[in-house]
C-alpha cells in the first residue's frame, strides 16, 4: 500500500533535547532551528515540562529508566533515539524503551529532518493501533456479557439469531455499542421488557 | 594591501546543462572582475575553473582537486540538486563552502553551503498562487525523473490540494528522453487549466516543441489557453528553445528589464539572466564577508556569517539561504516579459514559516 506523508506543522513547534552538553546538541540545534523549531536542551533531568514538546531526542548511550516520568514504550511524544554506542545492552534498552526514528551519532550536517518526519508518521500510527487495539480488548472482554444477554433475550420464546437482532436493534436505538447494550440487558433486573428504548421505537 | 583569495568554480560549460553552466560562471567572473578592480574591499580573487562537463561522478572530485591542490576554501558552483549533494561530503571532509546559485526545491539546510537563488516559497508557491487565479485549478503534473521535478511536484500536489484544486495527471520523462508523445496525448484529453513543467533540458525542449504542435492544430490550446509553467526557464535558454518557447510563465528572482536585480547584485543589472546574477552576487556577498576581515577566508561558513556586519549581506544565519524579490514573467516574443513582481522574501526551504510574498507593483520596468 502506497502511504501518503502528511507534512506535520513543524514551523514553530518544540523539540526537547535530553543530552549532556556536547557537539551533538549543537548540531542537533542548528538543524532543528533550521528547519524551524524552537528548541530545549535539558540534562540530567527531563522537567515534567518536556510532556508538552512536540519531539524528544534521547541519547541511548547514556539514558535510563529513570530520567523519564513514564513508563517504558508509553513515551506520550514522539522519541528520536541518538545512538552512539551500538552494544546490544544499549540496543536492547532501546527496544524496551521504544523510539519513533534514530539517528546515529555522530550527528553531523543533515538527517534530522527525516527523522522528525518518521517520528510524528511513527508515533501517530503507534497511538492510533494503540487506541485501536484497546477498543478490540474491551469488546473481546465483553464477549461473555453480549452470550448472556443474548441468553436472557432467548428465553423469552426467540430463537438465538432473533435474539442477537433484537440486541442489535437496541443498540442501534439506544445509539450505544452492541456490548453496552448487552451489558444494560444483563444488569437490568427485570430483564428486556424493562428496558425498552426510551423513544418507544419498535425493534426486531 | 589588498590580499588575493582562491575561489573555485565549478560549473558544466560543457554537457547537456551547458547553457546554465556558461551563464552562472559569467556571471561569478564579471564579479571577480569587479572586486580586483575595487581596490576598496582590500582583497582580490584567482579564479580556480574546473569544468564537471555535466558529469555527475565529476563533481566531487573536482571539488577535491579544487580544495586540494589551491588556497581555495569557497567553490561557487553546480547546476543540479544531484551535483550539490555529491560535493558537500567533499567539502566535509576538507573544510570547504559551496555558494550554490541556481533554483532548488528545498529541504536541505547544509552547513557548508550558501543557497544563493530561489527555492520553492521563492518560485512555486508565487507562481501557484498566480496561475490558480489567473488561468483555473485544474493541474497537469511533469517533470524529468529525479528529485527536483518528484520534489516540486509533491508541493504542488500539497499546494493545490489546499486551494480545492485538482490534479489531473502527473508523468514523468527519463532526463535526456526525447519520447515525451505519451505526455502529450495524455494533456491533449486531459486539457487542464495549466501544467507545471518540471522538465530539464532535451526532454523540455522536444516538450514545448510538441505542445506548440498541439497547439497549432488543437484550438482548445491556442490563445493562450492551458499555458506550461517552469521554475527554471531563464534568458539562458530562449535561443535554443526558440519560438516553442513562447508563452511559457516562468518564475524567478528576477528576469531582464527588472530593475534593481538581485540585492546581492549591488545595483548592478547587465546580466542575461537570474542565473548570470545569482553567480554574480554569491561572489559579491563572499568579498563583502571577507572584505577588511583578515584571514576570514578560513572561517567555517558559519563563523564567517557570525563576523559582525555580516548580518547585512543577506544571508541567513538559521539557513544559509538569502532574500530574494520574486518575479513571474510570461515570454513573449522572444523575451520574458514580466505578469507580476513580489517584494523580497527570505528563504524558507522547509516551507515551515511560510507566508506569500508580497505582491508589488510593476515599477520601474525598463523598455
Amino acid at each position: 500500500m502506497r502511504r501518503r506523508l502528511s507534512i506535520p506543522e513543524l514551523g514553530g513547534a518544540r523539540a526537547a533535547i535530553l543530552h549532556r552538553p556536547h557537539a551533538t546538541v549543537t548540531a542537533l540545534t542548528r538543524q532543528l532551528e533550521a528547519v524551524g523549531l524552537q528548541v530545549d536542551c535539558h540534562w540530567p533531568e527531563l522537567p515534567a515540562s518536556a510532556r508538552a514538546a512536540d519531539y524528544l531526542f534521547i541519547d541511548v548511550d547514556t539514558a535510563h529508566d529513570d530520567q523519564f516520568p513514564w513508563d517504558p514504550g508509553e513515551a506520550p511524544l514522539p522519541t528520536i533515539a541518538l545512538i552512539g554506542s551500538e552494544a546490544p545492552g544499549r540496543i536492547e534498552w532501546l527496544m524496551t524503551f521504544g523510539a519513533d526514528a534514530q539517528i546515529l551519532k555522530p550527528v553531523g550536517d543533515n538527517g534530522v529532518y527525516s527523522a522528525l518526519l518518521i517520528a510524528r508518521a511513527t508515533f501517530d500510527a503507534r497511538i492510533g493501533l494503540a487506541g485501536e487495539i484497546d477498543a478490540l480488548r474491551q469488546r473481546l472482554g465483553q464477549r461473555q456479557t453480549v452470550v448472556q444477554a443474548v441468553a436472557l433475550l432467548a428465553a423469552r420464546g426467540k430463537s438465538e439469531n432473533e435474539a442477537y437482532e433484537q440486541l442489535r436493534g437496541m443498540a442501534m436505538a439506544w445509539r450505544i455499542s452492541f456490548e453496552d447494550a448487552a451489558a444494560r440487558i444483563v444488569s437490568s433486573v427485570g430483564g428486556p421488557q424493562d428496558t425498552q428504548p426510551p423513544q418507544g421505537r419498535k425493534n426486531v | 594591501m589588498t590580499r588575493t583569495i582562491d575561489l573555485g568554480l565549478l560549473f558544466s560549460t560543457t554537457g547537456p546543462y551547458h547553457l546554465m553552466g556558461q551563464a552562472s560562471l559569467a556571471g561569478a567572473l564579471k564579479a571577480i572582475a569587479q572586486v580586483n578592480a575595487d581596490p576598496s574591499l582590500g582583497i582580490a580573487f584567482r579564479a580556480v575553473v574546473r569544468d564537471p562537463g555535466g558529469d555527475i561522478d565529476a563533481y566531487a572530485p573536482l571539488c577535491e582537486e579544487i580544495l586540494k591542490t589551491s588556497g581555495a576554501r569557497h567553490v561557487i558552483g553546480c547546476t543540479t540538486s544531484w551535483s550539490r549533494k555529491e560535493v558537500i561530503p567533499s567539502l566535509e571532509r576538507m573544510g570547504g563552502v559551496l555558494w550554490y546559485p541556481t533554483p532548488y526545491e528545498g529541504f536541505e539546510a547544509s552547513d557548508r553551503v550558501v543557497y544563493a537563488h530561489a527555492c520553492p516559497n521563492q518560485h512555486l508557491l508565487p507562481l501557484l498562487d498566480h496561475c490558480f487565479s489567473a488561468h483555473g485549478k485544474r493541474v497537469y503534473l511533469t517533470g524529468s525523473n529525479y528529485i527536483w521535478g518528484w520534489e516540486m511536484n509533491r508541493i504542488a500536489r500539497e499546494a493545490s490540494g489546499g486551494v480545492g484544486g485538482d490534479v489531473l495527471g502527473e508523468r514523468y520523462v527519463p532526463i535526456g528522453s526525447t519520447d515525451i508523445s505519451r505526455l502529450v496525448d495524455e494533456i491533449a484529453a486531459l486539457k487542464p487549466d495549466f501544467v507545471l513543467n518540471q522538465l530539464i533540458g532535451p526532454s523540455q525542449y522536444a516538450f514545448l516543441e510538441a505542445m506548440a504542435e498541439l497547439r497549432a492544430r488543437d484550438a482548445e490550446f491556442a490563445e493562450g489557453r492551458c499555458p506550461i509553467l517552469s521554475c527554471n526557464m531563464t534568458e539562458a535558454e530562449l535561443p535554443v528553445i526558440g519560438a516553442a518557447a513562447e508563452g511559457v510563465i516562468s518564475a524567478g528572482p528576477w528576469f531582464r528589464g527588472l530593475t534593481p536585480a538581485l540585492p546581492g547584485n549591488e545595483g548592478r543589472e547587465d546580466f542575461g539572466s537570474s542565473f548570470e546574477a545569482a553567480a554574480h552576487a554569491s561572489v559579491m556577498m563572499l568579498a563583502r564577508l571577507l572584505a577588511n576581515a583578515p584571514e576570514a577566508e578560513t572561517l567555517p561558513l558559519p563563523d564567517l556569517l557570525a563576523l559582525p556586519g555580516a548580518d547585512a549581506v543577506g544571508i541567513s544565519a538559521r539557513t544559509h539561504h538569502v532574500t530574494l524579490p520574486v518575479a513571474i514573467a510570461q515570454v513573449r516574443d522572444g523575451a520574458f516579459v514580466p505578469l507580476r513582481t513580489y517584494a523580497p522574501i527570505e528563504g524558507d526551504p522547509y516551507l515551515t514559516r511560510s507566508q506569500m510574498p508580497e505582491v508589488r507593483p510593476l515599477i520601474k520596468v525598463a523598455t
